[in-house]
């Protein structure tokens, strides 16, 4: 008997529906599946098998076919193997398939019949709703994240037994359900605050300002002045995620499997620290079959790159389009997929390969070749890219003794937010979420300056010889730093302030 | 006379050449052994599977590239035996005696079976059924069925 099963496979971070259809001859005992299955498909023949006799099931004989539609796309990973066990045995009779139609079944089987997680579930989901689908059956370990979703019913399930008997009408199960406010309200709390810091009152304000704003940060300073410990700190000052970029950076991490089953959504923003080691395809994504990068899962969050010239010149050299565009567009044979990556860059490094450039207290022991080489790995259309420059320099003895305590994170964080309340305001009829992503359009529009402020910026840029990406750089930030002040117009103390970020741009 | 015109027919001369490249004969009466052993199983297995309500339709049925021990019938399937004898002694498992070549050797002689005779729409199964004797003449079986597919 001809049985049809729905089940759902991804593409990029789009789910869709896969129709798993099992027929079967009378002949000799054989399973084939086709619709260009990858190997972790093929092998679900084996698991199926065994999870089907040691359920307590009759393995049916003859000889089945298993194609799975649309037969074009490659099917990845092991979640097929629950619809065909329950394909296979409906087509034997051991199923009834009333329920088959509006049911999407998902799932990997283990030799005694239990079910294991699978990767992608949530926007598999995502994309049921809409085409009949009225319920979906998941692995319990998927349960929470399928339930992020609303419009389908969540039948969460321990093993291929409870499936079958759910189908059959032999036991109802409840839709699982999960309270996303109460994940939401359920406050973040750090273990570091900025407070930790001492001194570095430059680079905090600095940093506050690229919270603000979404601004990149570039920190220079000799080695113990705190730039890993302040770019760590980011974090407790940037704002929450809403629910739907939550939700956004949960898929992300659900397509990885990053996610844990006790850790469904995603409501702190991602920090991701890669080691400088790491290859170009780790930053980017890609792969032959393609998989979000680094800067895909700091989406939303803050990418870290500690000891920036330590890498390999090719990484740093792709992270320009992505820094620019938000999004990563990988193309590869099989299939090309675009993944979002509107992240935060945050980089560190050491004036130079010693560390004691430019100290005032110690000397440099650096050939200048070398001091050059070094910042050679840093081409200007990268440092373009990179709104602030900070210099992080080493603290004095008289810093270091200071018991006085600092400002906390949790006020910091509340100028922040306000500041990025402004924007959300300003951008309530675009695609743009902060200051960093506004296009030229939004920069001619919402970046009115007064008249001191336009002969300042006039002057800066003739006698600075800026680029003209470094003059919107500036614009944008100084329209964070407006924000921040609550003014409805830039000044001509905002534009000093941005352009003294610009340092980098200036020691040319 | 010469040695070997003593020896009874049925034993086999195996010839061995030595690394130094001298050739010595060895007389074995391993062969004989395992192929009696082999077609006294087989009968004892068709005795076995009759006991089991199995109607044998053919033994040692062989086609061009293959060769299945008992064909029978049991209930509505048609089943495909392969019967391995073990003496005691004997190393492995009945299953992981049936290795790729000589399960595609069954498949392939199922396949012209039900070909030749012109059987359709009736399901198969390949079985295996492994059979101990010891020394003292106790016979144990192992019946496997449902062994393997068609891959």
């Amino acid at each position: 008997m001809l049985v049809k099963v729905n089940s759902a496979a991804i593409s990029g971070l789009d789910g869709f529906i896969v129709e798993v259809e099992v027929d079967s001859i009378r002949g000799l005992p054989g399973q084939s599946i086709v619709g260009l299955p990858d190997a972790a498909v093929k092998e679900s023949r084996d698991r199926v098998k065994f999870a089907i006799t040691n359920s307590g099931f009759e393995f049916p004989p003859g000889y089945f076919t298993i194609n799975l539609a649309p037969a074009d796309i490659r099917k990845e990973g092991p979640l097929y193997d629950l619809p065909i066990a329950i394909g296979m045995l409906a087509s034997s009779e051991q199923i009834k398939i009333e329920m088959f139609k509006e049911t999407v079944i998902l799932g990997e089987l283990s030799l005694d019949g239990g079910l294991r997680p699978v990767n992608g579930v949530l926007p598999m989901c995502m994309a049921l709703s809409g085409n009949g689908i009225k319920r979906v059956i998941v692995p319990r370990e998927n349960a929470d994240e399928s339930a992020l979703v609303s419009g389908v019913d969540v039948i969460a399930c321990e093993s291929l037994l409870e499936a079958a008997r759910y189908l059959n009408g032999q036991i109802s199960i409840k839709p699982h359900t999960i309270d996303i406010s109460a994940l939401f309200s359920s406050k973040v709390s750090y273990d570091i605050d900025f407070s930790d810091v001492k001194g570095q009152g430059h680079a905090k304000r600095a940093l506050e300002v690229a919270a603000a704003g979404g601004h990149n940060v570039l920190m220079v300073g000799s080695p113990g002045s705190g730039k890993t410990m302040l770019a760590r700190r980011l974090p407790t000052i940037l704002p929450p995620l809403s629910i739907n970029e939550a939700l956004d950076v949960t898929k992300l991490y659900s397509v990885t499997g990053l996610l844990s089953s006790k850790k469904s959504l995603i409501t702190e923003r991602p920090f991701r620290s890669p080691h400088h080691t790491t290859s170009d395809i780790g930053i980017i994504g890609g792969g032959r079959v393609p998989r979000p990068g680094e800067v895909s899962l700091a989406h939303m969050g803050i990418l870290f790159l500690d000891e920036f010239p330590e890498f390999e010149r090719d990484v740093l050299e792709v992270l320009r389009q992505p820094l620019e565009d938000g999004v990563v567009t990988i193309a590869r044979a099989l299939s090309s997929v675009t993944y979002p990556a509107e992240f935060m860059l945050v980089a560190a490094m050491n004036p130079c390969p010693c560390g004691n450039y430019m100290d005032p207290t110690k000397s440099c022991i650096c050939p200048p070749y070398k001091v050059q080489r070094y910042w050679g790995k840093l081409s200007g259309p990268l440092l373009d890219r990179i709104d602030l420059h900070v210099e992080v320099p080493r603290l004095k003895k008289e810093e270091l003794s200071n018991h006085l305590p600092g400002e906390t994170s949790e006020s910091i964080r509340k100028r922040v937010s306000l500041a990025r309340d402004i924007q959300i305001k300003r951008f309530v009829s675009t695609q743009v979420r902060c200051n960093s992503r506004m296009l030229p359009k939004h920069v001619k529009e919402f970046c009115k300056l007064d008249n001191d402020a336009e002969s300042l910026l006039k002057s800066a840029i003739l006698q600075l010889k800026m680029s003209g990406r470094a003059y919107d750089r500036i614009l944008k930030v100084s329209r964070t730093i407006a924000d921040l002040d609550g003014s409805e117009k830039i000044k001509a103390c905002h534009i000093a302030e941005a352009i003294q970020y610009r340092s980098l741009d200036r020691g040319k | 006379m010469l040695p070997f015109l003593t020896l009874p027919f049925d034993k086999l001369m195996i010839s061995l050449r030595t690394s130094a490249g001298k050739i010595i004969a060895v007389y074995s009466d391993m062969g004989k052994e395992s192929t009696t052993l082999g077609k006294e199983g087989e009968a004892i297995a068709v005795q076995y599977l009759i006991e089991h309500s199995y109607q044998v339709i053919d033994r040692n049925y062989r086609s061009q590239q293959g060769e299945v021990d008992i064909i029978a019938r049991d209930g509505n399937f048609i089943v495909f035996v392969e019967v391995k004898t073990y003496s005691i002694g004997s190393f492995g498992t009945p299953l992981g005696a049936v290795r790729k070549a000589k399960k595609e050797s069954i498949i392939h002689a199922a396949r012209t079976y039900l070909l030749k005779n012109n059987i359709k729409d009736i399901n198969c199964r390949f079985d295996v059924l492994a059979i101990y004797r010891s020394w003292s003449g106790l016979t144990s079986y192992d019946l496997i069925k449902d062994a393997f597919h068609v891959s």
